[in-house]
């Protein structure tokens, strides 16, 4: 298992970007496989950062791989309660003019994740995210 | 790393990874359009709901000027994210 923390900013990216792709190496895992884990990775962050505004601490993010594939936790302390597992999903439906950017992230989140948990207790917010490989 | 290269005033290119870093220095470089516009995604490597968002804003401030943006040559991986997101039926992808 790795685990870092990040700035709570966008500008952070990069560096967790960066963070995902040694993790990879590390484990011998195919390198196209960082779209998927980056994309749910800056998802998660980015809306710890938005909506938890509160929160003056830095974002842990851990990863790790199990027997089915790989394991991705965000913690965000001293924050408010924001279960994002909860979240209505976008209505694809719609036409474009009632499209907005808003909840979209969350929707790839869940189309792309296989498994996604929520966690709050002791003022920590905790998300937990299982990709197969 | 995220670049938009203007080929001329009807075509741009996007170039890199389009994530929530670069989301707002992509919009301001996107306004400069103001008709109808190929956007080639062969070299974009990566995008999130932000630069989607983007995507989407541009679209439909050119549809209200009564002009299209186009998005072309999208590689497999960021077509899916489209897909996913229920706008490949809706954005105009080529």
């Amino acid at each position: 298992m790795a685990a870092r923390r990040f700035p709570r900013s966008t500008t952070a990216l990069e560096a967790v970007f960066g963070f995902v792709a040694e993790f990879l190496t590390k484990e011998g895992i195919a390198r196209e496989r960082a779209f998927d884990v980056d994309l749910i990775l800056e998802e998660l962050f980015t809306n710890m950062v938005k909506y938890s505004r509160e929160g003056k601490e830095e974002i842990e993010i851990s990863l790790a791989r199990d027997a089915d594939g790989l394991r991705l936790t965000l913690r965000d302390f001293n924050v408010d309660r924001f279960d994002v597992t909860a979240t209505p999903d976008v209505d694809t439906s719609r036409p474009i003019s009632e499209r907005k950017a808003g909840g979209l992230g969350l929707h790839l989140v869940r189309r792309i994740a296989d498994r996604f948990e929520y966690d709050y207790r002791d003022r920590v917010s905790t998300i937990t995210v299982w990709k197969r490989l | 790393m995220f670049e938009i290269r203007f080929v001329n005033s009807s075509q741009v290119k996007l170039v890199g990874r389009l994530d929530a870093s670069q989301a707002e220095n992509a919009a301001a470089a996107l306004k400069s359009l103001s008709g109808s516009a190929t956007a080639d995604c062969s070299e974009l490597e990566y995008i999130s709901s932000a630069g989607i968002g983007v995507l989407i804003e541009t679209f439909k401030r050119l549809r209200d000027l009564g002009h299209t943006l186009t998005l072309a040559n999208m590689t497999p991986r960021v077509r899916n994210v489209f897909a996913y997101a229920g706008l490949d039926k809706v954005l105009r992808i080529e």
